[in-house]
């Protein structure tokens, strides 16, 4: 072992894209990333092979968005890519690396950008492969009925897009929430009641106000985003994207404060 | 280097930490030294930026930890063993430490086959055993090569021959000009390995001196003596600086022999004692130098802590000359 010199700190020395780097490896070297990432494929895939396999003409799905129906999985795949956000974050408190990532890099924010950034381009990237891929397989199924659909109809590749996206960013809303909460429990429970079911309770309150206010929560705006033709009741794709981006960049932003702030 | 100036952290009305003052230089090894609950631990993690001083400031090589640019590079610690994700592999688990601030690949290996983790590098670290759990964890502390090392209770859990293989590490990073900084809440490991102590208790300084200092603010070395004629040898030990204490009268031996006194005398040694007894043809029974033990002297020290004495450590004032 040679003493420490100052070369070393000079070509040794954190940079954003080494803690990306750094990051990324962390996340291929879990096995519990490679069982979420699978599952939410596996999830989204089958599903949408199902229901075009059992899909009849006129049935009750006819009204049915085809996007909307041929990645009816992405309901699971969600609870999965939720999961996977919440471990990158809650997960290292919950293990002690926390104190491993923040001693590497004291400066923490990097840590949680980098974490945020690899999940977004990871998850983008396998959703958005997924859903094309599905939306065509289902499509083997769906040719010769009233839910035949091509990616050049209009709304479709924007829908493929926007349900990728939603997933991606409800998974980046869980992962600041399992950074913010630092506990793995304690953000699923917070995601499931306060995402996925406060908006289905507060939808049965009987005020035009709240209907209208319920429109631009995380799981509602994320429907809007999956689908080529509008949903009656919820808002256009372009606001739906701000208000989930903007869900999801408080979240973060709360997450970032309480890093910077609170000891570890 | 590493300096502590008013370090303080309270959680709530709790003082956990109390205006620490103290400098750790490189080339030797300091023992953090405090009974558990101390505040050892916590003055680490502030040391690391993960804890926040309430008051105070520390700095490690001249600044304050979490604005080094390769703070790995300056400072490697190993804190609690459990810093790991247990999913993870050994490799891995350096690995992505190691690529933050661009270390190669190579010196990952090289601090594994270091740590003697080599034929476990790639199995997950859930099937650690503690040993090899503090082996990763020390890996991870040399990874940057670093001015300054900083462990917390390294030898926890390891067998005999991972203690000495702690021990052997320490002293050679010191003897590179490292600055090594080692917790315990053992004083007979310190012994071994430490050369400075710095000792805590309820938060407070109660120490900032060398071993061989500890042991002289103890009491120092004393001898000890059975005669069966204590106060002829008393009157022959006048000198002002010799202190002679009482033991006990051990019971006297079937026979003519007469009743002998156990003394501890501090100020001279056995040889002097020996060729005084000799000169005066006084009986002794036994003549055997003492150490104090410093396990002794670190729970006077911390004793002094828990009752909430004076916070600095005092001089014991010497019982001179009681009757035998």
């Amino acid at each position: 072992m040679t003493t420490a010199h100052p070369t070393a700190s000079a070509r040794h020395r954190i940079t954003p894209p080494r803690v990306l780097h750094a990051e990324w490896h962390k996340l291929r070297s879990l096995r519990s990333t490679w069982i979420t990432i699978t599952s939410a494929v596996v999830m989204v895939l089958g599903v949408g092979l199902a229901m075009g396999a059992t899909y009849t003409s006129g049935g009750g799905d006819s009204d049915v968005d085809t996007v909307v129906l041929s990645l009816y999985g992405s309901m699971l795949a969600q609870i999965f890519l939720v999961v996977l956000g919440i471990l990158m974050t809650a997960g290292e408190y919950a293990t002690g690396m926390i104190r491993s990532s923040l001693t590497a890099v004291p400066t923490r924010l990097p840590v949680l950008w980098a974490k945020a950034t690899v999940f977004a381009a990871t998850a983008f990237t396998v959703m958005l492969t997924t859903s094309v891929v599905t939306f065509a397989a289902a499509q083997a199924f769906l040719h010769d009925t009233d839910q035949a659909a091509s990616f050049t109809d209009p709304g479709v590749l924007r829908a493929l897009v926007g349900n990728a996206g939603a997933l991606t960013l409800l998974g980046l809303l869980a992962l600041g929430l399992g950074a913010l909460l630092r506990s793995v429990p304690g953000a699923i429970g917070a995601f499931i009641g306060g995402v996925m079911i406060l908006p289905e309770i507060l939808g049965m309150l009987p005020y035009d106000v709240v209907e209208r206010a319920i429109m631009y929560f995380p799981t509602q705006a994320a429907g809007a985003l999956g689908s080529a033709t509008p949903i009656p009741g919820t808002i256009s794709p372009g606001p739906a994207l701000l208000a989930l981006s903007l869900w999801a960049g408080v979240t973060l932003a709360a997450a970032a404060l309480t890093l910077k702030r609170r000891d570890v | 280097m590493i300096t502590a100036h008013g370090l303080t952290k309270r959680y709530g009305d709790r003082t956990v930490v109390r205006d620490l003052d103290f400098t750790v230089r490189p080339g030797t090894v300091t023992g953090f030294l405090g009974p558990n609950g101390a505040g050892k631990s916590t003055t680490m993690r502030m040391l690391l930026g993960l804890d926040a001083p309430t008051q105070g400031r520390s700095t490690v090589n001249g600044r304050s930890y979490a604005t080094h640019p390769a703070p790995l590079t300056q400072v490697g610690a190993l804190l609690e063993a459990r810093s790991v994700h247990p999913g993870r592999s050994a490799f891995n688990h350096l690995m992505a430490l190691a690529l933050t601030h661009g270390i190669p690949r190579r010196r990952v290996e090289e601090v594994i086959d270091l740590a003697g983790l080599t034929d476990a590098a790639h199995r997950r670290v859930k099937g650690f055993s503690l040993g090899m759990g503090q082996r990763l964890g020390i890996a991870a502390a040399l990874l940057g090569d670093p001015a300054t090392v900083i462990l917390d209770e390294p030898v926890n859990g390891l067998d005999p021959e991972g203690v000495l293989w702690v021990r052997t590490l320490l002293t050679s990073l010191a003897a590179e000009g490292r600055t090594v900084l080692v917790s315990s809440h053992l004083m007979s490991e310190m012994a071994l390995t430490a050369d400075h102590l710095i000792v805590i208790g309820r938060g407070r300084l109660l120490a900032d001196t060398t071993v061989a200092e500890l042991i002289r603010s103890a009491g120092g070395a004393s001898v000890r003596v059975v005669t069966p004629q204590p106060d002829d040898l008393r009157a022959h030990l006048t000198t002002p600086n010799v202190t002679i204490t009482a033991a006990r009268t051990t019971s006297p031996a079937p026979g003519p022999t007469p009743e002998a006194h156990e003394l501890r005398i501090r100020g001279v040694d056995a040889v002097h004692i020996g060729h005084v007894a000799a000169a005066h043809g006084i009986t002794l029974h036994e003549l055997t130098p003492q150490t104090v033990s410093l396990e002794q002297a670190f729970m006077d020290l911390t004793q002094k802590a828990v009752d909430h004495r004076p916070q600095r450590p005092r001089r014991p004032t010497p019982t001179t000359g009681a009757a035998a």
